[in-house]
């Protein structure tokens, strides 16, 4: 028996008004434990799929599961699995960090214990503890970042949806994050992300797709993609052969 | 003057719907901008019907001339009040402040710019009142025909004043609070206690002049308008313009105009950039500690949610909280003056037997409470930050559920306390006023699942100013226009019906009707809720 995908998504096509396909017949399935890179020029068609596969975004052709769950006939389900973080973290500016943590943890049922426990964790791993008590609205786009990643963390989810993760993350934060992925990749969960910067995919993925105007070019493994070659080579030869 | 135009012609081109609708090509966006148009087309008939009828009833008994007093006074008082009301969120603290700011542009252009598209928007409004009042002017005082361009011309410039006047106290508001560390509490205090004090001016100046014995005087209306326009010399200029034919008052009119609005914004301009600073910097202390958290049930961490986003926009506190804390204050008055003191004030002593007011007690209280359900905005205030919900596994019943629980949070309490007030004041039997309490309750949950059903029906995400969703918006003005015409009609009903029923009947026939319909509009928001996820 083969094993459930943490996240499939299967002929996922989304058409704008008029008639301009931003997504088009997208498939690609990621492994609990994989690492999944999605890399593409700008426009490509990254963000309409992600939105999709978080729910934030309506689609009418084709079907995204996670963990066998549709998205579609049962986002809810999918939801409580997934945390999502947006490549520009609009949060409640009004809210200070920790009422927003607090928030979060309460829609999702998480005792005072536990997230006690692991607001504690991150907060201390992101060097964010001392501005929890301020208004998000003083924090800087780092900042925001962070409590925005720890947010998606605070009920261990099994995938991790990211877009451009890394953009406004100081270096020790952003490796902090790489880390983080790993621990949750060997605890059986998922890590899908958008990048523009192929170094970080390229040592942090197993596995990577590429989209350009909407359609997959290749989705696999990280070694069949760039056979010995760079990824930043290999991609642009997929670019350019296209 | 050129940067201002060119600021305010980029800035009515940006938040222009027919600029959405020219180059959006999702006919269902296309299709509610058609609606949303023909929706405010028959609230302008509306008020323009209002405005024909009132002159025709004015020419009826023979007052027509006080028209240009009326249709001038009409024209300020709404000009200031409503500008006071947006003068925070259009002219400081707005979102592309740092963008503008940016470009090569002094502060008072920007400042300027703003103004005047406070003052575009709004046009259209006083242009309907004083259309109306030209023609129900035109049929009974048959004036010269250059009356009616010259009226028109001056009706543009009439707002000018008092929103200038409005926009000076906004200015100076935020002045004052930008000294302070809770700019957001101070400003909103500093707004609602003018706000207030607006409101209840006629009532004072009504006082004023009954100490002074000019009562008499004012026994007619025509004595009141030219007593008005005595104190207010612009509704007076108006007048001698388009009844006297006066060329001077005409010209007195647009220079003062033109002139205030230089001084204004000179002065405006000279601290706009320090007060924006101090309005849009958040103090950050740095020193949290972690310490044992609270679980909330998921409604009432949306309810809380909803309330640090009250809170933290003096816009929508202004708003959202006017109507509480002028039924309180209505509430404790009443208990401080008498029931039958404050009928008699309101009522210019009208009414004798302040009694048959009683079984209308919940209803007048209501009119003040049910103002502006935070439902009706709520929905649409999430704007950018709509992907979190989206993204958590909440359905929207449990998110409307917990926007509905914050507004009864919030107007259940002022009901009771205002009615209570006011029971005991009327000495209203213990009974009625268990009732009318229950009743107040039952209209508390109505207001706010019909202003969710407004709130969801008309939600619009992407605004560029709160003021658009909270004080402009189409869930706000189809809540608030029905909502407000049908408890006023209800008062009159109430208090005819209770002199022919038992008081107790009535209120309890009226809390089965209000339950009904919450029930009614709360099914109504679970269906718009059900249609997507």
């Amino acid at each position: 028996m083969s094993e459930q995908a943490m996240l499939d998504i299967r002929n996922y096509s989304k058409t704008y008004g008029e008639g301009k396909k931003a997504a088009d017949n997208v498939s690609l399935s990621v492994m609990g434990g994989d690492i999944y890179g999605f890399i593409g020029h700008n426009g490509a068609g990254k963000s309409t799929t992600i939105r999709a596969v978080v729910g934030v975004l309506d689609f009418t052709e084709g079907e995204i599961y996670i963990d066998g769950h549709s998205v579609k006939d049962d986002p809810l389900a999918c939801k409580r699995i997934t945390a999502y973080i947006p490549d520009n973290p609009d949060l409640y500016e009004n809210l200070t960090g920790i009422q927003y943590l607090n928030f979060i943890a309460d829609v999702f049922g998480i005792s005072a214990q536990e997230r006690e426990e692991r607001i504690r964790k991150y907060a201390e791993t992101f060097e964010i503890t001392d501005a929890l008590g301020d208004l998000i609205g003083s924090y800087s786009h780092g900042m925001k970042q962070k409590v925005a990643i720890i947010s998606a963390l605070i009920h261990n989810p099994r995938l991790l949806v990211l877009d451009e993760p890394f953009v406004g993350l100081d270096p020790k934060a952003a490796f902090t994050l790489k880390e983080i992925m790993h621990e949750m990749c060997a605890k059986g969960a998922a890590v899908f992300f958008s990048t523009h910067v192929l170094d970080v995919a390229e040592k942090l993925c197993n596995k990577v797709a590429i989209i350009k105007q909407g359609r997959i070019l290749f989705s696999g493994t990280m070694e069949e993609f760039t056979e010995g070659h760079s990824l930043e080579e290999a991609f642009l030869e997929a670019d350019n052969g296209e | 003057m050129e940067n201002e135009i060119l600021l305010l012609k980029t800035l009515l081109l940006s938040t222009s719907q027919r600029n959405i609708y020219k180059y959006c090509r999702d006919k269902k966006k296309r299709s509610k901008i058609v609606g949303n148009m023909v929706g405010t087309a028959v609230l302008y008939l509306l008020l323009m019907g209002y405005c024909v009828l009132t002159c025709v009833g004015y020419g009826l008994i023979g007052i027509i001339r006080t028209v240009p007093v009326m249709c001038a006074l009409t024209i300020s008082v709404l000009a200031f009040m409503f500008t006071f009301i947006k003068t925070n969120g259009y002219l400081f603290n707005f979102k592309e402040y740092d963008m503008l700011m940016a470009l090569p542009f002094e502060s008072k252009s920007v400042a300027g710019s703003r103004f005047l598209y406070m003052y575009i928007k709004s046009l259209p409004w006083y242009l309907s009142i004083a259309v109306a009042m030209l023609i129900g002017y035109g049929i009974y005082a048959s004036p010269a025909w250059f009356v009616y361009p010259l009226w028109l011309i001056l009706s543009l410039l009439l707002p000018l004043i008092p929103m200038l006047g409005a926009a000076f106290l906004g200015f100076l508001i935020a002045r004052i609070s930008s000294g302070f560390r809770k700019t957001n509490i101070i400003q909103t205090v500093l707004t609602i206690t003018l706000a207030i004090l607006a409101f209840f001016l006629r009532f004072i100046i009504s006082a004023l002049f009954q100490n002074n014995q000019v009562e008499y005087t004012l026994e007619t209306i025509s004595g009141m308008m030219d007593s008005a326009a005595a104190k207010y010399p612009p509704a007076g200029w108006f007048a001698d313009a388009v009844t006297k034919h006066s060329l001077s008052s005409a010209l007195l009119l647009a220079g003062v105009s033109v002139l205030l609005f230089t001084v204004v914004f000179r002065i405006v301009g000279r601290s706009y950039r320090t007060i924006n600073s101090a309005l849009r910097s958040r103090a950050a202390s740095r020193n949290y500690r972690m310490s044992s958290l609270k679980k909330h049930s998921v409604l009432n961490a949306i309810a809380f949610k909803e309330f640090k986003r009250m809170t933290g926009s003096p816009v929508y506190m202004t708003n959202g909280g006017l109507g509480m804390i002028l039924a309180a204050l209505l509430g404790v008055i009443t208990l401080i003056l008498g029931f039958d003191r404050i009928t008699a004030i309101v009522t210019s002593g009208a009414m004798t037997d302040s009694s048959i007011l009683q079984p209308a007690i919940p209803f007048i209280i209501h009119l003040f409470i049910g103002m502006e359900a935070t439902t009706a905005c709520s929905p649409s205030l999430e704007g950018k930050n709509y992907w979190i919900v989206q993204s958590l596994p909440i359905d929207r019943k449990t998110l409307y559920r917990g926007k509905m629980l914050f507004n009864m949070y919030l107007a259940v309490p002022f009901m009771l306390f205002a009615t209570l007030c006011m029971c005991v004041s009327a000495k209203v039997p213990v009974l009625n006023t268990v009732l009318y309490l229950i009743l107040g309750c039952a209209l508390c949950a109505f207001s706010t699942a019909w202003g969710c059903v407004c709130g969801v029906k008309h939600m619009r995400l992407d605004w560029e100013n709160e003021i658009e969703v909270v004080k402009q918006g189409t869930a706000v003005t189809v809540y608030l226009l029905p909502n407000m015409f049908a408890v006023m009609i209800l008062v009159f009903l109430m208090v005819i019906l209770g002199l022919r029923m038992s008081h107790q009947l009535l209120a309890l026939i009226m809390i089965l009707a209000a339950s009904v319909l919450a029930a009614l509009s709360y099914l109504k928001v679970m269906a718009l809720a059900r249609r997507d996820v």
